[in-house]
């Protein structure tokens, strides 16, 4: 039961609004508004246009609108999104395209006192890494970026980005069949 | 292009003004008031930027507040902390690195899907 | 690593540290530190210095107050007033304004 998932699959359209306790993964179409305590999971090709409240998104197709995460958001090389991101974690990877607000919550941000000695920060604060990292995702973990910005030799060369319509089945999610599972649908 | 090395703001130096120019620039220490560069300018952990910068590549350990534009290229890296807008073509925000403020990436969906 | 503000670079503002600053690009506005400023033959600084020792083999116009020592190499340039307790201006030097050896 834990492991449960529900998929829409690339000939769904669904409007309205959708709730459940349980990850969803899209690879078609929503429209209206998700709650989830699980993750969202927006394939390449899949498409979400909705108020999102979620624990976790991974957005690999197309978010447009506001996604609010009680953990994390993270945008993949084909993630595309235009809204608002509120959540403690949010990863933007390169070659991701993004438009809106940021907010990871309050940053504290010393200010840099010029004139005075400088030696005043006693260590830079950090943020705590304390939060799990995403698991429901069978995918490399983000490594992290070179320090210098040349071109990151760590990418692989991105095919031309996938256009939205036909959608790269991925293996791991789909399992056999597909099958669409629409559970509490008001 | 002329490989001169990095100028260095080393961790005990602070500046308040404007600073420009070309060339890369690695930042440790302060920096308050106004940044322009042509090139890659790199905030190191112990770096606190607080200015609006323009640059062509900005890699972010340290903390920076202010709006920023690049051309090309705006990384964030893990423990770096961010307040402000961005624009720029490419964003890149690494796990555990603290972000408030807008991006636009200049983002262009599929027809009829705004 | 030392602190070093390239050929290119402009600083238009204040400048403080405690730790060595070498310029070989151009700097306006106010210099204070605690330790060594080294202007180098491209370095342009029209600014106020106070620092620990100077030396200088690029333009300076400004004033200068050293805690310990000025030194105009054989092809710095300085416009501006230094107090210092030890002054050495090289043969070559350009120097226009008053010195003050006075401890």
């Amino acid at each position: 039961m834990a492991d449960s998932n529900t998929v829409v699959g690339e000939s769904i359209l669904i409007k309205g609004n959708l709730e459940g306790d349980e990850d969803l993964t899209v690879q078609g179409h929503i429209e209206g508004s998700i709650q989830l305590h699980k993750t969202l999971i927006i394939e390449p090709g899949g498409v979400v246009k909705a108020e999102v409240s979620v624990a976790n998104a991974v957005v690999s197709g197309i978010m447009v609108g506001n996604l609010l995460a009680s953990d994390s958001v993270e945008l993949t090389e084909t993630g595309r999104m235009v809204g608002d991101i509120r959540a403690p974690r949010v990863i933007i990877n390169e070659g991701a395209l993004f438009r809106g607000q940021v907010d990871m919550g309050d940053l504290e941000m010393p200010r840099p006192s010029t004139g005075v000695k400088p030696s005043y920060r006693p260590a830079p604060r950090r943020m705590e890494p304390t939060r799990p990292r995403l698991e429901p995702v069978a995918r490399p973990a983000p490594k992290p970026a070179p320090p210098k910005a040349a071109p990151p030799p760590k990418a692989p060369p991105k095919p031309a980005r996938p256009e939205p319509t036909k959608v790269v089945k991925p293996p791991k999610a789909v399992g056999s069949k597909k099958k669409v599972v629409v559970k509490k649908k008001r | 292009m002329a490989a001169e090395p990095p100028g260095v703001i080393g961790k005990g130096i602070s500046i308040r003004g404007n600073l420009s120019g070309g060339g890369d620039l690695i930042i440790e220490g302060s920096v308050e008031g106004q940044i322009a560069l042509k090139n890659h300018l790199t905030i190191e952990e112990t770096g606190v930027v607080q200015a609006d910068i323009e640059a062509e590549r900005l890699t972010i350990k340290g903390e920076a507040s202010g709006n920023i534009v690049a051309s090309e290229r705006v990384a964030i890296l893990t423990n770096a902390k961010v307040m402000g807008d961005i624009k720029a073509p490419v964003v890149v925000i690494e796990d555990g690195a603290g972000f408030k403020g807008n991006i636009d990436m200049d983002v262009k969906l599929p027809d009829g899907i705004l | 690593m030392a602190n070093v503000i390239g050929r290119s670079i402009v600083i238009d503002g204040e400048i403080s540290g405690d730790e060595d600053l070498v310029i070989q690009g151009t700097v306006k506005g106010k210099i204070s530190l605690k330790e060594s400023l080294y202007v180098e033959n491209s370095g342009v600084v029209e600014a106020d210095i106070d620092t620990q020792n100077v030396e200088i083999s690029g333009s300076v116009t400004g004033n200068i107050l050293a805690s310990e020592k000025v030194e105009l190499k054989s092809d710095g340039r300085m416009v501006g007033d230094i107090k210092a307790p030890r002054i050495l201006i090289a043969d070559g030097a350009v120097f226009k304004g008053n010195v003050d050896m006075d401890r």
